[in-house]
This record gives C-alpha cells, structure tokens and sequence, in this order.
C-alpha cells in the first residue's frame, strides 16, 4: 500500500470532526474549508512521525494549529479576536473555575423547544476559543480528556479546568442572550 | 462532600474523568444535593444540545478537494519528498492528476528495479575507498577550528555562497524545524576534485553531509555504514552524491536522509 492510501484510509474518515473543529475555531466555512485541507497536506508531509492507533488527536492537533495561524493572520491584518485575548481576556483562565451559582434562575428552566438549540449554538460562538474548542472536542467529538490534552498541547488539568469554566461560562452566556432576546421570559 | 468540592468536580464527573472513588461520591452527593444535581442536569442538558445542533457538516465537495490535494502533493514531490516541512501556500490546490501520480509511481518502481540489479552488481572498492575520504575528511573537519566557511543557518545564505566555490549547485535545507540546525557549508576535498559540505547540529552532534555530482546519472537508493563510531549514509538523487557522517546514532542519521 502507497503512503497516500495509507494516510488516506486513516485520514479522510476524521474530516468531519476536522472540519467541525476548525469551523468552530474560526467560524466561516470557507475559510474551515481551507484550513482543513491546508491541515491535510501538513499531516500527510509529517505522516513519518505519526505513531499510534488513534488518527484523530494527531490530525486534529494539525487542524487546530492551522486555525490559529489563520486566526493570529486575521488579527494581524486587522479584524477579529486575537488568541491572546481569546486566553487573556475578560474572562479569567484561573479565577474560580468552580465557582458555579445554582441560585440564579437556571437558563435551562426558560429554555423553550426548538429556540433552545439556536441558544447553545450562539452561546457557543460567542465563548472565547479556549472554551470553544474543549466544549466541542468533548461535547461532539466525545474526546477523553487525554485526547484533547493531546490536541490543544496543553496538560490535563488544565482542559478540566477549562471544560468546567466553558461550561459556567456557556450557561451565563445562555442567561445573557435569553435575557436580552425575551426580557419577559423571567 | 461539600458543594464547593462538588462544583469543582462536577464537570469531570460528568465526563467519566474521576477515580472510581470520587465518582462514587460525587453520585451520593448529587443524590441528595438539590442544587448540584440541577446544575449537573443542566449541564448535561447543555452539552446534549451541543451534540445535537452545534454539529456543522463538512460540504460534501470537501473531501474530493482535499483528496485531490493530497494526491497532486503526492504526484509533485513524490512520496519521499513528502517528509519535508510543508510549504506556505499549499492551500488551493485543487485540480487532481491521478495520472501524474500512477506515472511517478511506475517510475519511481522501474527505477527501484533497475537500482537493485545495478547495486547487486557493483558493490565495489570504489565505495570502501570513498567511505574511508568521507570518515577523514569528517576527523579533520572536527580536529579543525574552522568547521564552516560559510556560517548561516539562512538556506538563501549558504546556496549561493558555494557559487563560483564549486562546480555545481548543491540542494540546501533549513531543517531548524525537524532538530537538525543548519551551521554553514565549506568546501572540501574528496575522491580528487572539490565538494560541498553542509555542516548540520543536532543537540551535540555534528553532521557533515558531502555533496558532489554523481558519476551515474541513476539515482542510488540510502545505504548505511558504520565505521570509527560514526555512522554514514550514502544516496544519490538529482545527480548529486551525498555522503552525510556523525557521531549521531544510525535512526536519527536517517531521519535526515529522509528529510534532504
């Protein structure tokens, strides 16, 4: 079996997730479009040093890295969120990850059918892409946390600290929007 | 267990990340906790949306893109070729030519073939005689103050320089990225007429690779050796003869044969 076919049979069935991840880093399809096949061309140049079972934290590794770049070069040349802020921002990495209120009136209790999804996703999008990516690695790629220490190069208890952040963070963004959108709802 | 641990352990509980142990405890306590359970059904509630609707599935023109990148990469550089760095710009590389691809392949195994039989043949003193020149050349080029003549880790530097030095063009890489940092070149003597030597680092190791152009025009598949301690490898490709020496182990030596 040639190189190629050997990437290929590995490779191509990740593209879904590859696609998601990058999409949901840099929110355009077509420029998720680009980066995904961007990302292949880099894996299949480096398939040398890939060792393992598993494709898809390597590959999606790649994919991640192409979207920062991507990211870092739409910043340079002038619009739109920087990773520094994206990891520095408003919203604190370290400042009380655990600290959850469950008082607040939960957003899950004004959530009414279909207009919840349409929510999530935009809550989704507006979380820096420090949360974004670990929520969607686990939430829809189901990734252990292992996997996504392996993607996002970072050790594993700081993807727990950023999952259980993102998700404090997603929920208020939730309450936020449904506050904004049906200021009767509470 | 206390709501302030239960918060900060909520979400690996419910990512199966806990140790039996605190699984078990944090089960008991949200069994009689009414607020943590809420967050716990709320958050699961959330990422269960997220599995459902966040999903954005890939076009379907996308995979044929990609694979007809993949198969022109392949096709242009040839499968060796693809342990490079890739190159900026790679993106939009969209128009597919399988054939070029069978083409190079079937080139690629006749010239294997034809490789085979021809080393079968004249494995020869000619090589042994080499091998000892390059074994010297590199124990002199480490017993000398001056290793490189030409001191730049800037490929662009190092390539033009050798003009007018030697009769030929050698292939420079800046292999900084893969661990192999580019000192310079020089120029050296071997087998009765001057060559090009690219001197690399890896950690402590020095690598000289000689360059000079081949007496056959055939390309010669990477054959290792040792001697002295040092491990070398010889190959020819594009005309040119490379012989690189170290005091690195054989793996990483050919680690940077596959990357040149």
């Amino acid at each position: 079996m040639t190189l190629l076919s050997r990437f290929e049979r590995l490779a191509l069935p990740c593209m879904e997730a590859a696609y998601n991840l990058a999409f949901w880093l840099v929110r355009s399809r077509p420029d998720a479009e680009d980066i995904v096949q961007e990302a292949y061309l880099r894996a299949l140049r480096s398939f040398g040093t890939f060792r393992g079972e598993d494709m898809r934290p390597w590959l999606l590794a790649i994919v991640r890295n192409a979207a920062y770049r991507w990211l870092n070069h739409r910043r340079r040349t002038g619009n739109v969120v920087s990773l520094e802020e994206a990891y520095a921002g408003n919203v604190g990495e370290e400042s009380g990850g655990g600290e959850i209120a469950a008082d607040e009136p939960s957003a899950e209790a004004r959530l009414i059918g279909a207009a919840e999804r349409d929510y999530v996703v935009r809550a989704l999008a507006e979380l820096p892409p420090a949360f974004r990516e670990v929520l969607v690695l686990r939430e829809l790629e189901g990734f252990s946390y292992r996997d996504i220490a392996e993607v996002t190069g970072a050790p594993i208890g700081t993807v727990m600290s950023r999952l259980s952040r993102g998700r404090g963070e997603l929920r208020k963004a939730l309450t936020r929007l449904i506050e904004k959108d049906e200021p009767n709802a509470l | 267990m206390h709501c302030e641990r239960a918060r900060e352990l909520l979400s690996p509980y419910l990512d199966g990340e806990l140790s039996p142990d605190e699984q078990r405890s944090m089960a008991a306590h949200i069994e009689e906790c009414d607020r943590c359970a809420r967050l716990a059904t709320e958050f699961r509630r959330i990422g269960r949306t997220i599995a459902e609707a966040a999903r954005e599935p890939a076009p379907h023109t996308l995979a044929p893109r990609v694979r007809a990148a993949l198969v022109q990469a392949t096709a242009a550089e040839g499968e060796g070729a693809l342990l490079l760095p890739a190159r900026p710009g790679a993106v939009g590389w969209v128009r597919a030519r399988p054939q070029m691809h069978q083409a190079a392949v079937l080139a690629a195994a006749c010239v294997l073939t034809a490789l085979a039989t021809w080393w079968v043949v004249s494995a020869s003193d000619q090589q042994r005689r080499l091998e000892q020149e390059v074994v010297s050349a590199h124990i002199r080029s480490l017993l000398q103050e001056r290793q490189i003549e030409v001191a730049s880790s800037d490929m662009h530097t190092v390539k033009p320089w050798f003009a007018g030095r030697v009769d030929f063009s050698p292939e420079v890489k800046d292999l900084t990225s893969e661990g192999f940092v580019l000192l310079g070149g020089r120029v050296d003597y071997i087998d009765g007429r001057r060559v090009g030597v690219l001197v690399y680092k890896r950690r402590q190791h020095t690598i000289n690779v000689f360059v000079w152009p081949s007496a056959r025009s055939e390309s010669t598949p990477p054959r290792s050796m040792a001697q002295k301690g040092y491990n070398l490898m010889t190959w020819s490709h594009n005309g040119l003869t490379r012989w690189a020496i170290t005091d690195l182990n054989a793996g990483e030596l050919r680690q940077l044969q596959e990357l040149m």
